[in-house]
């Protein structure tokens, strides 16, 4: 058991019209990526809330991916203006309280973007991989 | 299409559809056959960078994503009757070889041509080389190597070697502007701008620092915003702007890299080399467009483009036919999009008689009150034949959902998407008292709708189901790891499951609308806007500041095609006026806006008295003003003038126009400069026009254009051509070394200005100056509070998407045409006007407005009034109610995009059916073996 | 001390203001008192209380207002309680036609301990303005340590929250009706101490609100540094929106608006 490969648990939260897409468009191409992600649909970025990020990780998440359309393609004209002053906020006030700050990522993704998708998902989950387990949750294991 | 018959209002129109091999109906969009074809043919999509299969998609997001099979490459046809290999994979028995193109007779009452372009191909141009050397290509083939799904997923690297280029040359102008190689005297309008964006993206994709050079004439950057771009690249980018004319494409010797010999401005002969060089290719006709055409029997220009006038951009010479984009002459996305919804227009004024006749009504089906019931989630797993099974264990998912709380019915279905799967799915929502539904299955984005419907006629609200992809987020993208993608599955459905069983039935509700327009402004493009609706049988007010219609127009003698302005204009004023539909408010303005689309009351106040008037839509159509020059003794000396004053003078034979022995015209007056920075996009033309009136009165007189940059741009490039011909002296100068204006004793003036040809400065003698001042707006502020709309930086009205969205606002119902919204000429702003007009005309057609669904909901008992969620509404859908002291949403504009909802610090705000329970749910669900494993381990 | 009560006595009897929020001296204590023009009297005892006893009299003022909203006060105000207005003002929760200011600058070593960037209001009716200090060594002690160092610190604080809601209860800021911080599907129920989370959530509510008041760390009994967690806070927004927290001149708060244009950019990977 212990000797097998941490596989992280992450969280994605994918906008409808853009980063969801691409993520069908990966699908419709096959390409191919880790099957560590646990995806969730939003209408738009600017739906996830930072509660909901900090949420994914007091319960264990390794690794929270938030996708967006391309500043200027919003489907709702500009909800992921505020994603993004949300979301860098959340990584710099994670990296001043020491929480792994890299464990959030945002990435605009668009709908023609298959590739993209495939790379970010890749690289994030490598990336976590390499990080090892959340501290939260080694902390929440050592609560219980 | 093949042929026309018939008059407008009764055509038939014979449409030749060809045979694609592969049934529509069945085709489940898996992408087998492609996988199973053996063979290989160029990908026209991707430029022939990659390769296809003769069955193919023609693009990944191709609407409808059905395939089809190439009759000219298949083996099948080639080979007489062998292969069929697709055929014998298809798992739904889509492929029908049997299938034979159709002819068919469709009736209809109006034609709108939208056939577009053709790159021009460079082949031709021996001197670029880009049928010999690998490394010349062109702007759309660099397009596909900047495309994350093009040939190289976006990595940028030149064809001969894939090495990532560190030094890129764009040559503009190849195919336009240009009579020696390719008969094309005209500006293709779009090329500067796309040479530019390219610049910018090839230098993001780049990992190196990246030399880009575009090798240009004049660079034309002449729509909304585009002049700042061009700062931006030069500024910020450091993209290297080279005014020049280029010589020759020579490859450098011994390597693939490419040498441009090119002639700076000042004569001098240079030379420089690249890894890759870009031909910035221009816009066509293509020969089967003209063969339309003739077809159709409508008039082409010289250019090959569909005529048209400038009063009616979208008519063609027949009757009942329009056009729009890019075969109405070159021109960008915005002014296409524009186009099109002044040609729909076009269309909807002749048909409005006909609006609503064949159109049906859907069936409305009871629905069942789950309110009181527990849920009752049944859960559909799909195996997509073997799309989904042969990788994901769909028994195991099916056997893992039984055991989720809430869940009282699951089965497996081969086709979920079938039309046997909605029959069963309805059959056990009433065998099973089903109250609640998820398929996991393949994506939302395509087949949320069918299972919705399907669910509505069984009696259930369409909101109260949920779909787990485990197709294209699964099987899919997880082939070769079967446990794991089974593993992703179960937890993708219990999300879904637990997300489901926190849905409540969403309800939407049916808003009245008020079927009259309001146009505020009654210029040309007001007018217009206003006969496009009163045309279509709608009542319509128009508000105008002035006691007179017409506006600046008045002041204009001809379009640019040399077309006189003041009859038509007679006419427009006339037809307003004498229309039953059209109510028109002088000296008026409106002071007050209450309500939202489709509802709107607006009190127009005309000399102190006030009148309410409701309307459905408004369309803001203000116009501009010229800037007053503070320089060049405007406004001190007579022989100063403005476009518009020497429209004027030459109207009247003002002996100072009539008598000039020399003229001088100074252009970009108060544009493109740091505290305007935008071209004015008419000016250019303007001038041109003018100096050749004033050739025409005195073919000797001597007259001379001092420009940044001349912005002659589309098929007005002839007009340019043209004035050099006459002998029009044009000398160009830069922004930071401006034409010295003096003035004598007796009034005369002289020009200095630094010829950059020659290398030093030039003094004229004018006895008329020409001064092309930039067109600003005036008092738009007031207007845009009050219809809460916003401006851009400039002042303009701000659309709520420059490309896509050119005539809307981001607020519902109100819509901009005109100066108001850029700069544009006469032609331009009728096309402007006329879509307004379509596009206010979709809002006034419809019975009602349909409100609710994914919306969100202000909670009044929790809300604290601080009003976070007002400012971000990205559509001013939510106002704060001063007496209650707290926010509400209007659920007719609210788009359901949620960002209100997490800027709620109390979480007081909802989006229904992604509330924050919601989504809490599934980040728990989704962890939730998680959990389980670390209680384990801390138990142990 | 006489020129305030010369100026709230005359705000008082002209009937400019229905009362002032200030401080009364009662069995050696300064505590927060509303002075009406009906107990005049009472302004003989009117006070300024030495640097380190305060409350939050923006928050009193909040319920005054809620509670006689067509009436006007007058209240006596530090540098932090005047941000703590500018800000209220803004999120919708006071009308500034309705205060009057009786501004009080803090001594240099209140400045100091605080590490107040802003020690005086705007009308100083009373004290000496002193220093700013612009510079938090407390924010600059916690950016210097590594990842792990900050981390382990930061648990040990949250490690002894005991949740009693001491830090919302007191904040002039925390004005919302339904407290995010006790919804069950954020943070979990009946844990002490609460969620890791828990202050996290906290800090994202502060930033941008927080006037650096302090009233929330002297409230906690676990001694929680919280001011230094809601100072980085502000730090970030003013270096990522450029907004000052508190000032009435940059604009709308980044959490009020979309904003015209983005200009930050997403992390690489």
């Amino acid at each position: 058991m212990a000797e097998q490969e941490f596989q992280p648990k992450i969280i994605g939260f994918f906008c409808n019209w853009c980063t969801y897409a691409g993520a069908d468009l990966a699908g419709v191409t096959r390409l191919q990526y880790p099957p560590n992600i646990r995806v969730i649909r939003v209408m738009c970025s600017g739906t996830v809330s930072p509660h909901h990020v900090l949420r994914a990780f007091q319960k264990g998440a390794d690794g929270v991916l938030i996708g967006g359309c391309h500043i200027g393609d919003c489907h709702y004209l500009r909800g992921n203006y505020m994603t993004i002053k949300r979301m860098r906020f959340l990584q710099d006030l994670l990296k001043f309280t020491g929480f792994e700050a890299d464990r959030l990522h945002l990435e605009w993704i668009s709908a023609a973007e298959g590739p993209k998708l495939a790379q970010t998902v890749t690289a994030f989950t490598n990336k976590i991989k390499s990080m090892g387990p959340s501290p939260l949750k080694r902390l929440t294991a050592k609560a219980a | 299409m093949v042929g026309i018959g018939g008059e407008p209002g009764h055509f038939s129109v014979k449409v030749l559809e060809m045979a694609r091999y592969i049934d529509m109906q069945k085709c489940i969009s898996c992408g087998i056959c492609a996988e199973k074809c053996p063979k290989k043919v160029p990908d026209e999509y991707n430029q022939g960078l990659a390769k296809r299969k003769s069955a193919y998609l023609s693009y990944a997001q191709a609407v409808p994503p059905k395939y089809a099979i190439e009759r000219e490459t298949c083996l099948y046809f080639k080979k007489g009757g062998k292969c069929k290999a697709c055929e014998k994979f298809c798992p739904t028995q889509a492929v029908d070889f049997s299938q034979t193109d159709v002819e068919k007779d469709i009736s209809v009452g109006a034609v709108i041509l939208s056939p577009g372009f053709k790159p021009y191909d460079p082949s031709q141009y021996t001197a670029y080389h880009y049928a010999k050397l690998p490394n010349v290509i062109t702007s759309m083939e660099l397009e596909r190597f900047l495309a994350a799904a093009g040939p190289t997923q976006g990595h940028l690297v030149r064809p001969s070697d894939h090495k990532e280029p560190e030094r890129i040359a764009w040559l503009q102008c190849v195919g336009s502007r240009d009579v020696h190689h390719c008969d094309h005297s005209y500006c293709s309008a779009v090329c500067c701008m796309y040479a530019i964006k390219e610049a910018i993206i090839a230098k993001e994709h780049s990992h190196g620092p990246l030399d880009a050079a575009i090798f240009f004439m004049d660079m034309r950057t002449h729509g909304k915003e585009f002049e700042k771009y061009y700062w931006r690249a030069r500024d910020e980018f450091g993209v290297r702007f080279i005014r020049s004319r280029v010589h020759t494409v020579d490859p450098v010797p011994g390597t693939d890299d490419v040498a441009i010999r090119y002639l700076t401005e000042d004569g001098e002969l240079r030379t420089e080399e690249f890894d890759l060089v870009v031909l910035s290719v221009g816009l066509e006709t293509s020969p089967g467009i003209l063969e339309l055409g003739k077809t159709l029997g409508i008039a082409i220009t010289p250019d090959l483009f569909a005529q048209t006038s400038s009063f009616t951009p979208v008519t063609t010479s027949k009757p009942g036919i329009f056009v729009c984009g890019a075969f109405q002459g070159p021109k960008d996305i915005p002014q296409s999009v524009m186009e099109a919804s002044a040609a729909a227009g076009a269309a909807s004024e002749l048909l409005a008689p006909a609006r609503f006749a064949l159109a049906r009504k859907k069936p409305v089906f009871a629905e069942h009150d789950v309110s009181q019931e527990e849920p009752r989630v049944g859960v559909f797993v799909c195996h997509c034949g073997i799309n989904i099974a042969s990788v994901v264990d769909v028994e195991a998912v099916r056997d893992y959902s039984t055991t989720l709380p809430h869940v009282a019915f699951v089965e497996n279905s081969l086709f979920a998407c079938s039309q046997d799967t909605q029959e069963l799915i309805k059959e056990r929502i009433r065998e099973h008292k089903l109250n609640r539904i998820v398929v996991a299955s393949c994506t939302p984005r395509t087949h949320e709708p069918t299972f919705q419907e399907t669910i509505k006629e069984a009696g259930l609200n369409k909101y109260l189901f949920h779909m787990a992809n485990i197709r294209d987020q699964g099987s899919w993208v997880h082939m070769n790891e079967p446990a794991a993608a089974t593993q992703r599955a179960k937890d993708q459905v219990r999300m879904a499951v637990a997300s489901v069983a926190l849905q409540p039935p969403l309800k939407e509700f049916d808003l009245p609308i008020t079927k009259a327009g309001l146009v505020v402004g009654g210029g040309v493009a007001g007018l217009e806007a206003a006969l496009g609706l009163a045309d279509q049988g709608y009542q319509v007010h128009v508000v105008e500041k002035k006691d007179f219609l017409g506006g600046h127009a008045r002041k204009l003698n001809h379009a640019w095609t040399g077309e006189p302005i003041q009859p038509y204009l007679d006419d427009l004023v006339k037809r307003v006026q004498n229309h039953p539909k059209v109510e028109v408010h002088l000296d008026a303005a409106i002071t007050n806006v209450k309500g939202f689309v489709g509802n709107f009351v607006s009190t127009v106040t005309t000399s102190g008295r006030d009148t309410e008037i409701p309307h459905g839509a408004a369309i803001i159509a203000i116009g501009g003003h010229s800037y007053k020059p503070q320089e060049y003794f405007y406004g001190q000396n007579p022989r100063v003038m403005l476009s518009l004053e020497m429209d004027m003078a030459l109207r009247e034979k003002n002996p100072l126009v009539t008598d000039a022995q020399s003229a001088v015209f100074i252009q970009c007056v108060g544009s493109r400069i740091p505290e305007r920075p935008y071209c004015s996009r008419v000016c250019c033309t303007h001038s041109v026009e003018n100096a050749l009136q004033l050739k025409e009165l005195n073919p000797d007189m001597d007259v001379f254009i001092l420009y940044r940059d001349m912005r002659t741009y589309g098929t007005r490039e002839n007009l340019y051509k043209e004035a050099r011909e006459k002998g029009v002296m044009f000398i160009r100068f830069s922004v930071d070394d401006v034409p010295k204006v003096e003035q004598t004793a007796d009034g005369r003036l002289t020009v200095t200005v630094r010829d950059h040809v020659l290398g030093r400065p030039v003094t004229l003698e004018a006895d008329i100056l020409g001064l092309a001042s930039a067109i600003i707006v005036k008092d738009q502020l007031d207007l845009a509070q009050l219809f809460k709309v916003p401006l851009t930086n400039d002042g303009f009205f701000l659309e709520a998407h420059m490309k896509l969205r050119p005539v809307d606002f981001a607020t519902d119902g109100v819509f901009v045409a005109g100066l108001a919204h850029y700069p544009k000429p006469m032609d331009e702003s009728i096309a402007q006007a006329k879509a307004a007009a379509a596009r206010a005309a979709v809002v006034l057609s419809q019975e009602s407005i349909r409100a609710g669904g994914v919306v969100a909901e202000v909670d009044a008992s929790t809300c604290v009034g601080c009003q976070a969620c007002v400012g971000v509404c990205p559509f001013g859908a939510i106002t704060f109610l001063e007496d209650q002291k707290v926010c509400e949403v209007n659920q007719a504009l609210c788009k359901g995009c949620g960002t209100c909802a997490a800027n709620c610090p109390s979480e007081c705000i909802t989006l229904f059916g992604f509330s924050h329970k919601q989504l809490y749910t599934q980040v728990d669900e989704a962890l939730a073996e998680l959990e389980v494993e670390m209680e384990e381990a801390a138990g142990a | 001390m006489d020129k305030i009560r010369k100026k709230v006595k005359s705000l008082l009897t002209e009937g400019k203001v229905a009362g002032y929020l200030g401080y009364i001296l009662r069995e050696g204590h300064p505590l927060p008192h509303l002075f009406t023009r009906d107990h005049l009297a009472e302004l003989e005892q009117a006070v300024v209380p030495p640097g380190d006893a305060r409350y939050p009299l923006d928050k009193i003022l909040q319920a005054l207002a809620r509670r006689y909203p067509e009436d006007t006060f007058t209240i006596q105000v530090r540098g932090c309680d005047e941000r703590g207005l500018n800000e209220l003002y803004k999120w919708g929760q006071l009308d500034p036609d309705k205060v009057v200011l009786v501004g009080v600058a803090c001594p240099q070593e209140q400045a100091d301990y605080c590490e107040c960037p802003g020690p005086y209001p705007s009308v100083v009716d009373y004290g000496e303005k002193c220093n700013p200090v612009p510079q938090s060594r407390r924010v600059a002690r916690i950016d210097s340590l590594g990842q792990e160092a900050a981390f382990q610190e930061w648990l040990g604080h949250f490690a002894r929250c005991v949740k009693c809601y001491g830090c919302r209860d007191v904040c002039p800021m925390c004005f919302c009706k339904e407290c995010g911080l006790e919804h069950p599907e954020l943070m979990s129920i009946g844990k002490v101490p609460p969620d890791t989370i828990f202050q996290l959530v906290r800090a994202i509510h502060m930033a941008g609100r927080c006037i650096d008041c302090g009233l929330c760390e002297e409230a906690c009994p676990a001694d929680i540094p919280l001011r230094v967690l809601y100072k980085k806070g502000n730090l970030l927004v003013k270096e990522l929106f450029d907004y000052d927290t508190g000032s009435l001149g940059t604009g709308l708060s980044p959490w009020k608006s979309l904003g015209d244009e983005v200009t930050l950019e997403t992390k690489p990977l």
